[in-house]
Formats: structure tokens, C-alpha cells, sequence
């Protein structure tokens, strides 16, 4: 997985909502569940600083990129996420409050600014701006 | 006289002796719970609110230049975004100095030996520092986010070295805790 966005996301789901530790099948069998479960930890943490550190137009490219990829219909994905806010579970654990909240207001502001591209531009392309109309 | 005499000394004694069990005791200064609070204020600090990473992030004009480009309900929305994050990092920066400024003031000198001079210099750096969180705290909230980054980073720098001193003030803390754990290494019985 190239982006950072898919990686949170799927190494979040990994881990078990109640103990916090992460499984991986196939690590595990190949190492131990302990050394799996670290080095998935350390895989997560990586992600999120890589996020913390992406300019606001890269985040909003990769989020575009990851609703492609998924089978759910853009109006439909952007309401869900509005919603849900499923991003506030897929951060590492004792990662800092300010970190946290700075990643979550600017997925805050990505949603919009795809919601705003879908509204007026259905199909851009990644990361642009939708061009002003004719009668503008 | 011998009788009054006898009653002054008396009343001397009683005074003396209720001053020494009123006298806070210099062998065992600051509460552990002190302690804690400073080490974990300057945990913060460093590895949270100091971050470069997120201070640069926040403040960076290149995300403003993005959304500028824009609808203005974006821009809207991003600007009172940034606005209120810059405000929550000034507030907690400033309550964790205060943590900080709390154990100086309180049983630093006892476990660090600092010199009077340092402690002066110190108390004065607290105080503007202190000062100047309230003076950004103000110009983010009247002016915007990106008005005073001077100010911005005369804060931190400041910060960073007010965690500097407190980090050798601390350092007795850690040399226990190290040589805590080599015990616990060497004897496993121990707690």
C-alpha cells in the first residue's frame, strides 16, 4: 500500500477494538503474535505521522484516491464518513491529543472539499480544484 | 520575678516547640504527586505540544494557499479550523508551563540544587513566557492564525528552553527510576 490514508485505515482494522492489540495471521504464524502485533504498531504509527505531515492538497488526493478504490458511490462514502467520523478510531493508541485533533480537522476539511468538487464538478482530476463554470 | 521568669521561659518553650512541629519538613520536600505532574507536563511539552511537526503543520501558509483557491465556505470553514486548533495549542502549552512553573516553585531547588542566579533567571522566564502565551493567545483569537508567527515562534523557543532547564531539574527523577530498574534487573524479587 502506497498511501499513507490506506494504511491507517486498514492497519486500524487490525487491531482489536478491545485490547488494542493487533493480528495478523500470517505474520504471526511466521513470527510470534508479539512480534506481529509490534511491528503492525510501529506500521500504524509510521502512517499517521506520514498523514500528520501531508499538505492538505496531498491528504485531499488520497482521500479521493481511497473512495475510488472502494466499491461505495462518493455521495454515499462522503455522507458515511460526515456521519460516522470513522477516522477518530483508526488513529494509534497514546498518540497526542493536539496530533489527533489536527488529523481530524483536516480530514474534516478534505470531506468538504470533496463534497464541494462532487456538488459542482462530478469527475476531477485528483487534487484540483474544479474549474469556474461559464457563467462565472 | 522568679515566678514570672519562670512563666516567660515556659511560654518560650511552648512558642519554640510549636514552631519546629509547624515547620514543613525539609527532609521529604514536594509530594511524589508533584513530581509526577512535572515529568509528565514536560512529556507533554516535548513530545506533543513542541513537536515541530504539528506546530509547522498548523501554521503552514501553504494549506491556506490551497483552500484559497477555493470556495469561500471552504476557506471559511478551514480558517475557523486552524483558528481553533492554534487556540487549543496555545492553552495547553500555557497550563503545562504553569505545571511546570508550579514544581520550580514548589521543591525543584531541593532535589536539583540550582543556583540562586539560575532560579532568578528562571522565575523571570516563566513570567514572560507566561505573558507572551497570553499576547499570541490574543493575536490568534482577534487577528487569525497566521498574524503573528514571530510571536509563534518566540514562544516556543522560549518553551523549549524552560523544558531544558526543568529536564536537569528532573534528572535526579530519572537517575532513580534507572537505578530502580537495574535493582528490579539484578534482584527480580523486588517490587
Amino acid at each position: 500500500m502506497e498511501r499513507p490514508l490506506d494504511r491507517l485505515i486498514y492497519l486500524a482494522s487490525t487491531r482489536d477494538y478491545n485490547s488494542g492489540i493487533y493480528y495478523h495471521d500470517g505474520l504471526a504464524a511466521q513470527f510470534t503474535e508479539e512480534v506481529a502485533s509490534e511491528a503492525l504498531a510501529d506500521c500504524h504509527r509510521q502512517a499517521f505521522h506520514e498523514l500528520l505531515a501531508s499538505p492538505l492538497k496531498e491528504l485531499v488526493s488520497q482521500f479521493e484516491s481511497y473512495m475510488e478504490s472502494t466499491p461505495t458511490q462518493a455521495k454515499d462514502f462522503i455522507a458515511t464518513w460526515k456521519k460516522i467520523e470513522p477516522y477518530r478510531v483508526a488513529i494509534p493508541v497514546n498518540t497526542d491529543p493536539l496530533s489527533a485533533e489536527f488529523l481530524f480537522s483536516n480530514f474534516k476539511i478534505a470531506l468538504a472539499v470533496l463534497e464541494g468538487r462532487l456538488q459542482s464538478h462530478p469527475k476531477a482530476e485528483p487534487g484540483a480544484w474544479p474549474l469556474p463554470s461559464l457563467g462565472q | 520575678m522568679i515566678q514570672l521568669l519562670l512563666f516567660l521561659a515556659l511560654g518560650l518553650g511552648l512558642f519554640i516547640a510549636l514552631y519546629f512541629l509547624m515547620r514543613p519538613a525539609v527532609s521529604a520536600p514536594g509530594s511524589a504527586d508533584e513530581l509526577r505532574n512535572a515529568r509528565l507536563a514536560l512529556n507533554v511539552l516535548q513530545t506533543g505540544l513542541l513537536s515541530s511537526e504539528v506546530v509547522h503543520r498548523i501554521f503552514a501558509k501553504e494549506d491556506l494557499e490551497y483552500v484559497s483557491d477555493g470556495p469561500m465556505e471552504i476557506r471559511n470553514l478551514f480558517v475557523a479550523e486552524r483558528r481553533r486548533l492554534a487556540l487549543l495549542w496555545v492553552a495547553k502549552m500555557r497550563l503545562q508551563i504553569l505545571n511546570l512553573r508550579k514544581f520550580h516553585l514548589g521543591s525543584a531547588r531541593f532535589h536539583a540544587g540550582l543556583k540562586m542566579r539560575t532560579e532568578v533567571r528562571l522565575a523571570a522566564e516563566f513570567l514572560f513566557l507566561l505573558f507572551t502565551c497570553r499576547v499570541l493567545w490574543l493575536a490568534l483569537y482577534f487577528r487569525g492564525v497566521y498574524a503573528a508567527p514571530a510571536i509563534v515562534e518566540r514562544a516556543t523557543k522560549m518553551a523549549e528552553r524552560v523544558c531544558a532547564v526543568s529536564e536537569t531539574s528532573l534528572g535526579f527523577l530519572n537517575r532513580s527510576l534507572d537505578s530502580l530498574r537495574n535493582d528490579s534487573v539484578r534482584n527480580p524479587t523486588l517490587p
